[in-house]
């Protein structure tokens, strides 16, 4: 059994090494990314039979928790941590060819390993300020990548995401600070031990404080502002990583802390609206979009209200429903930004009135951004369509003439969803181009990346019961706190 | 319309905090992990500097991610400035005979302070950050002083990529062999006081201090140039 | 009195971060928010470290084999601002270059005016 630590320390090592490798060759930089995920979704896939059995506790430097730092690998952990290696390893494929500037492109490789290396230890840790510092790890490598292009639009969103970012981080910590005077500890096992619950205000205060800093990442409303321009400017392949992967580790930090920290019975409700208020703005805004990555930045607004709506529902159907919306919304949307990207770049423009009569220009890709497109909407055979009847399910099945009512909402953004996605569905396929119509398709090597998440969509699609295992537990380990507690602490 | 919005939050915020200040007595802490590395921490580690001893040994992994995270602001910082102007090209007054005497003076004391504070900082306050941010101000003073006098971009290159190259490896020894825990202690810990004691401590700061001080002279360069 | 000379660590620190938030929140200038960023961390580092002291307690180190330790203070959160002063400072020399970049794109640091991208 391979120890799960190579998971964080491998990347992190090849990422120190670039600027070496850098100085020998500068052509294979561009495939170090490749290697690293490669071996992170082979470890990761390998240790799922046994995490499934029995979580696995990995004690760093020997000492035993709560004295020193632990990370605790468990269904959840295994089941972020192999979406990310696969996304990341996908998207370090197409940008082998996307990614080009004058100069060398090594920065770029740094930053990305290192944005996916700190995402994977926050899926990964089991202690607080561990999480705090492989939080700034990825938000701060996000910051520097969204400022890649070095254009007007990516260095005002750039400073307008850090600002808000770091008053959120500076919140977390803060959180943090009042937790630590309390317990005198840093475990989150150890925490988790000694509250019951969290209706005293030495422990709300703490607990909102944290949640709000969190959710500046996880992109809660009223905290997204920064968002649609981040997202929209940003290169193509660094969208579909903060889509698809960054928004949804800041959500699982956040059910984290609300869950197995503070066990919130009656906050819960309050997140419960505040995520159907996220999926209302989110469709609404994205209604009225001309700019293609900014409509789909808003619709990844709405997708987390969603995942966030199924999660508080906290019963187990619920929790299983929103992570299975989770693996759903970032193979989705991933492979609608990797579409996106050459498309922009073929017609030159981001405005979907721009992208008239593309799909005889790039028939495939065309091809794989309906497919996309309707994944996202939520319709059969793709697995947007099961994970969204999932969630439907699980809130009818809670009985209460509340969640009903709140599925009526959820069907009303889907509609909106739909409407706005077959008008660039319809302006692809069925309006003319002005310009002459010879074909210039995607490279191979961005189509291969799009052509397996599309596979991987259907498949799912098809038979949900592949992950249903993995869900189920992990569903279970986030509503069991006492037997998360009982194997960290013996 | 903003400033009341902003005050109204701020003072909630406020309140917020001071109604959970009551249980966090000034002066008495609750401390479960402190009184465990203060009373083991000469045993376990074998540093003297108990500070040093939880930041390298109990909460290494957490000194990892720093070192990742400065390694991101100079990688950050070089991505986004990149003008073409040279601080040669700009018109500046040479430096007065004051600085310039001092800055040859000076120079070696600050360097070699420098050193000293990350080389013993297991048996003194101190450490690698430490060291390496006052490596860092002998090179801000060359800069203010010799105009257009560039850094080594290899040499500055290579010193921080091998330093944490050697910090992952150091862990990744300790898993391989001894006691089988990535960044576990493996090396001999000697005998308090001593120079050499404290196992992969003073190798793993003398990796953070080489690696902070060009990391810093670096982010102080890019500043000034091309800017 | 009693009360402020044993508060004063804290008051200190609860200051430090109100002005450092109000200045985040109200100030159009680009530079001044990011001093309110960096005064905004120093108040929470005051904070954190001032949560590990003990009463007429001494550093944690042994530099004579003969030191008690029932006297120190407490060391864990002297690492937790050592990690977070770093990441202040990371987030601080950022902020700055894309002061640098702004400026050179717009020609002025007012917020206000920096307002290209609409709904």
């Amino acid at each position: 059994m391979v120890n799960p630590i190579l998971l964080i320390a491998i990347p992190l090592a090849l990422a120190f090494a670039i600027p070496l490798f850098g100085l020998i060759s500068k052509k294979i930089i561009r495939y170090i990314p490749v290697a690293a995920f490669l071996f992170n979704l082979i470890i990761s896939i390998s240790l799922i039979p046994k995490v499934l059995q029995q979580s696995i506790v990995v004690k760093i430097s020997g000492f035993q928790p709560p004295f020193g730092i632990n990370l605790f690998v468990g269904p959840v952990g295994i089941l972020f941590s192999t979406l990310i290696a696969l996304t990341g390893f996908l998207v370090s494929i197409y940008a082998l060819d996307y990614i080009e500037k004058k100069g060398s492109t090594e920065k770029y490789h740094i930053l990305f390993l290192i944005l996916l290396t700190g995402a994977t230890g926050v899926a990964l840790t089991g202690d607080i300020f561990n999480l705090f510092v492989f939080f700034e790890i990825l938000c701060i490598s996000s910051y520097a990548l969204v400022a890649y292009l070095g254009n007007k639009a990516g260095i005002e969103s750039s400073i307008k995401y850090l600002i808000q970012g770091s008053i959120g981080s500076s919140l977390l910590l803060l959180g943090i600070g009042l937790i630590y005077g309390q317990f005198g500890t840093l475990n989150m096992a150890d925490i988790a031990n000694q509250i019951n619950s969290s209706s005293s205000p030495a422990l709300f205060v703490p607990m909102v404080l944290m949640v709000t800093g969190l959710g500046v990442e996880a992109a809660i409303f009223p905290l997204n502002a920064w968002l649609p321009d981040a997202h929209s400017s940003a290169p193509s392949s660094i969208s579909a990583i903060l889509s698809g992967i960054a928004i949804e580790v800041g959500l699982y930090a956040v059910i984290r802390i609300l869950l197995t920290l503070f066990n919130a019975a009656d906050f819960m409700m309050f997140v419960l609206f505040l995520g159907l208020l996220t999926l209302l703005i989110g469709e609404m805004s994205a209604f009225k979009q001309n700019n293609l990555k900014r409509m789909l930045a808003y619709s990844s607004i709405g997708q987390i209200g969603l995942i966030l709506f199924a999660i508080s529902l906290k019963t187990h159907f619920g929790i299983s429903a929103g992570l299975f919306q989770v693996v759903s919304h970032t193979l989705g949307k991933a492979l609608l930004f990797l579409a996106a990207g050459y498309m922009i770049y073929k017609t030159g423009s981001m405005q979907i009135s721009s992208l008239n009569g593309i799909g005889k220009k790039m028939p495939i890709t065309s091809l794989l951004f309906t497919i996309g497109s309707l994944s996202i909407i939520g319709l059969p055979p793709f697995v947007g369509f099961a994970s969204k009847l999932m969630v439907i399910r699980a809130s009818l099945a809670s009985g209460d003439m509340l969640f009903t009512i709140l599925v009526g909402i959820i069907l009303l953004g889907t509609v909106i969803e739909g409407t706005y996605f077959f008008r660039v569905v319809q302006s692809i396929y069925f309006k003319e181009s002005n310009e002459s119509v010879s074909r210039s398709e995607t490279p191979v090597v961005g189509l291969i990346p799009m052509f397996i998440f599309a596979l991987l969509i259907i498949f799912i699609g098809i038979y949900p019961d592949c992950i249903s295992k993995i869900l189920n537990a992990a569903s279970s380990e986030f509503l069991n706190r006492l037997d998360y507690v009982r194997s960290i602490l013996g | 319309m903003r400033v009341i919005l902003s005050i109204l939050v701020l003072i909630v915020i406020c309140l917020g905090i001071v109604s959970s200040l009551h249980r966090i007595p000034f002066g008495n802490p609750e401390t479960k992990i402190g009184k465990y590395c203060i009373n083991k921490g000469r045993e376990e580690t074998g540093a003297a500097n108990i500070v040093t001893s939880v930041v390298v040994n109990y909460r290494g992994f957490d000194t990892l991610g720093e070192v990742t995270i400065l390694f991101l602001a100079a990688i950050g910082l070089g991505s986004i400035l990149t003008s073409m102007s040279k601080w040669s090209q700009r018109k500046t007054e040479p430096a007065s005979l004051i600085l310039k005497t001092g800055c040859r003076f000076l120079l070696p004391l600050i360097l070699l302070f420098g050193a000293y504070i990350f080389i013993h900082g297991h048996l003194s306050p101190g450490g690698g950050f430490q060291g390496g941010a006052i490596i860092a101000s002998a090179f801000l003073l060359i800069y203010l002083t010799f105009h257009g006098k560039g850094m080594n971009e290899t040499g500055s290159k290579v010193t921080e990529s091998s330093s944490g190259l050697i910090f992952i490896l150091l862990g990744l020894i300790g898993l391989a062999v001894g006691n089988h825990y990535f960044l576990s202690n493996f090396l001999p810990k000697g005998q308090l006081n001593d120079l050499f004691s404290a196992g992969i401590i003073p190798l793993i700061y003398i990796a953070i201090g080489l690696k902070v001080g060009s990391e810093l002279a670096k982010v102080i360069y890019n500043l000034m140039e091309k800017s | 009195m009693e009360f402020l000379a044993d508060y004063i660590y804290y008051i200190g620190a609860f200051g430090l971060i109100i002005i450092g938030l109000l200045i985040v929140l109200v100030k159009h200038n680009l530079i001044k928010v990011i001093i309110g960023l960096s005064i905004l961390d120093t108040g929470i580092n005051l904070f954190l470290i001032s949560v590990g002291y003990l009463k007429n307690g001494t550093a944690p180190i042994f530099s004579r084999t003969d030191l008690e330790p029932g006297n120190m203070v407490d060391p864990v959160p002297q690492a937790l601002v050592l990690t977070a002063i770093v990441i202040g400072v990371a987030i601080l020399a950022l902020a700055l270059s894309l002061a640098v970049k702004l400026y050179k794109h717009y020609g002025t640091l007012d917020l206000r005016k920096i307002k290209e991208q609409r709904w």
